[in-house]
């Protein structure tokens, strides 16, 4: 009986292998092109970085990329932007604020920012692959995602 | 000036600091390709006669495993485990500090609620050996002379699995949308609120109730439907995980506890997706209720459409049609499993490590009681995110056949002859809708 069975499922089991493996294929030489499209975001804005350049200030300069976080009382800009990142790729964060307060960065381990009243400038470096929320506290807003490839 | 790394200070984020990437659009597709193509030719090339039967299927495991998995001894050992572990890890709640440091966070999410999956996988109904629900239950039972597992009433047929689903939903309400779910105390009050419902539940209904009503039980005994452990008259039996998942018992509500787990985890993609975290983000009230709105709209979402799915078809004029969603609601199990592992994959590897690094100092004081406070995490799986990306999409497409195997069998013993072919489909594009959306949330999210 389970003899029959495999052989009645050899072609599902040849159709999943063979789909895998084309995944698997599709993964490798993905890997590559990631790589490269971060490594070419330093040269030519990071493709989030310039479409949402415009709403959110976000762009690369020299070898980092740049956000500007702006607070006004309990408000926050941006709200929740998707930013690009390359791993070791320093991330300016220009914050211009009218209280002082404190970001976390949602890395492993977490990083945290205290940044006064005034416009100050803050570099965060993340040494690992994933996504990494940055996030106010009191009131708690999450004002970027940050894709680390 | 340069951020400063902490340890472990609160905040109202959930556990865990970086989440994985979204897996790239190409892996996403050729999964849910792969779970269309395997679909179509489980329907065209599979049986036509079910295989499945509780009653013969498996063969007996050698007597010497029977004779030491059945034992008293091995009983009484796992329940004194379980009740160490308990015992160890509620210290650290009552008396440990309140940060994310505190083990007690990190076993109850990471070790419990995931770590759960793979025990259940590999060895069966872990759960229910070692709970301390039902040890306490047992030793309370004993002591005031109640027969063992029975209570002053017999537990309700027709309640079937719904405390559960309830509880499911308690718990995924508590991770997901709760502002302050990694605050030891409010955790803590559930974890005493859930002791105290399945101590008054017991003494009620017996042991039944646990099995019943328990959301990590009966979450764990229904994975354990996907390992090769079963039993067959008692006897100890190795089964193929499609066999075994072939003898869930369909009960009241076993729809329900598929929508919320199933739901659950959806939602868990969907809340860190840039769109709803704009939309929440921009309204003035807090986040709790659009949150819960959304949790309530995903799990109920996955039971509306498996419900009317499964019923849109002929019947046999012996089974009536509104049975039929709980008789293939075990169908999804396999799905939900492969959907979990993508989903929590590097959560699990990651901060468990954390986690039983962290068990070695539960107050928080700088103490090595297990030996593990000076081990490092290793970080290999989200160092390699194109493995990573692969793993998740092999899981979720693997789900996907087990599951679509077994809602065939089960179809081609159910329905009368000339729906059973047609009868599938409306199931089967339920099934490629929960595959795709699955991917597609691990894609977008």
């Amino acid at each position: 009986m389970p003899g029959r069975a495999l052989t009645r499922l050899a072609p599902v089991v040849l159709v999943l292998a063979a789909a895998l493996t084309a995944c698997g294929g599709d993964g490798d030489t993905d890997s590559p092109a990631t790589e490269e499209s971060t490594s070419s975001s330093s040269e030519s804005p990071a493709e989030p970085g310039s479409e949402s350049g415009s709403e959110s200030g976000s762009s690369s300069t020299g070898d980092g990329v740049t956000v500007t976080v702006t607070r006004e009382g309990d408000s926050f800009t941006p709200n929740g932007e998707r930013v690009e990142l390359g791993v070791d790729q320093p991330l300016v964060l220009t914050i211009e604020a009218d209280e002082a307060g404190e970001l976390h960065v949602h890395s492993t381990p977490e990083q945290e920012i205290a940044y006064d009243a005034g416009t100050s400038e803050h570099e965060i470096v993340i040494d690992r692959p994933g996504v990494v929320e940055v996030e106010s506290h009191e009131p708690d807003v999450i004002l970027l995602q940050l894709e680390v490839r | 000036m340069s951020p400063v790394a902490v340890g472990g200070s609160i905040s109202a984020h959930g556990l865990g600091g970086a989440k994985d990437l979204p897996i790239p659009s190409e892996l996403a597709i050729a999964g849910a390709v792969a779970a269309l193509v395997v679909s179509f030719t489980v329907l065209a090339v599979a049986w036509r006669e079910p295989r499945y039967d509780p009653e013969t299927s498996g063969r007996p495991a050698p007597d010497w495993l029977d004779r030491f998995v059945s034992s008293r001894a091995l009983a009484i050992g796992a329940r004194v485990l379980g009740m160490a572990i308990f015992l160890y890890v509620a210290a650290a709640a009552v008396f440990g500090e309140d940060t994310l440091i505190n083990p007690f966070l990190g076993t109850f999410y990471v070790l419990l609620w995931v770590g759960l999956v793979p025990a259940s996988l590999l060895i069966g109904p872990v759960f229910r050996a070692i709970s301390p629900a039902r040890t306490i239950s047992m030793l309370f039972a004993k002591i005031s002379g109640v027969p063992e597992g029975e209570g002053l009433y017999v537990y309700p047929a027709r309640l079937g699995y719904w405390p559960a689903a309830a509880g499911l939903f308690a718990f995924v309400w508590l991770e997901l949308v709760y502002p302050y779910s990694t605050d030891v105390g409010p955790v803590r009050l559930w974890c005493a609120a859930y002791l105290g419902i399945m101590f008054i539940g017991s003494a009620l209904w017996g042991t039944t109730f646990l099995a019943r009503a328990d959301p990590f039980e009966v979450y764990s005994s229904l994975v354990a439907k996907l390992s090769v452990w079963g039993r067959r008259d008692g006897v100890l039996v190795l089964r193929s995980p499609l066999a075994n998942l072939d003898t869930v018992v369909p009960r009241p509500g076993l729809v329900a506890v598929v929508g919320v787990l199933f739901g659950s985890t959806a939602f868990d993609s969907f809340r860190e997706s840039t769109p709803w975290l704009k939309l929440v983000q921009s309204m003035s009230t807090s986040r709790v209720w659009p949150d819960t709105l959304a949790l309530i709209a995903f799990s109920a979402g996955v039971a509306f459409v498996l419900t009317v799915a499964t019923m849109a078809t002929g019947v046999r004029s012996d089974i009536p049609r509104r049975a039929l969603p709980n008789l293939f609601a075990h169908s999804v199990i396999p799905i939900i499993v492969g959907y979990i592992v993508a989903h929590y994959l590097t959560y699990f590897v990651e901060y468990g490590q954390q986690t039983v690094i962290q068990l070695s100092d539960p107050f928080s004081r700088g103490d090595d009681y297990l030996g593990t406070a000076d081990l490092q995490v290793n970080y290999w799986l989200s160092a390699h995110p194109t493995f990573l990306a692969v793993s998740k999409v092999a899981a979720v497409t693997l789900g996907h056949v087990v599951g679509v195997v077994a809602a065939h069998d089960r179809a081609i013993k159910l329905l009368p002859p000339r729906h059973q072919l047609t009868g599938q489909l409306p199931l089967l594009f339920a099934m490629v809708a929960f595959t795709v959306g699955g991917l597609y949330l691990l894609f977008a999210a």
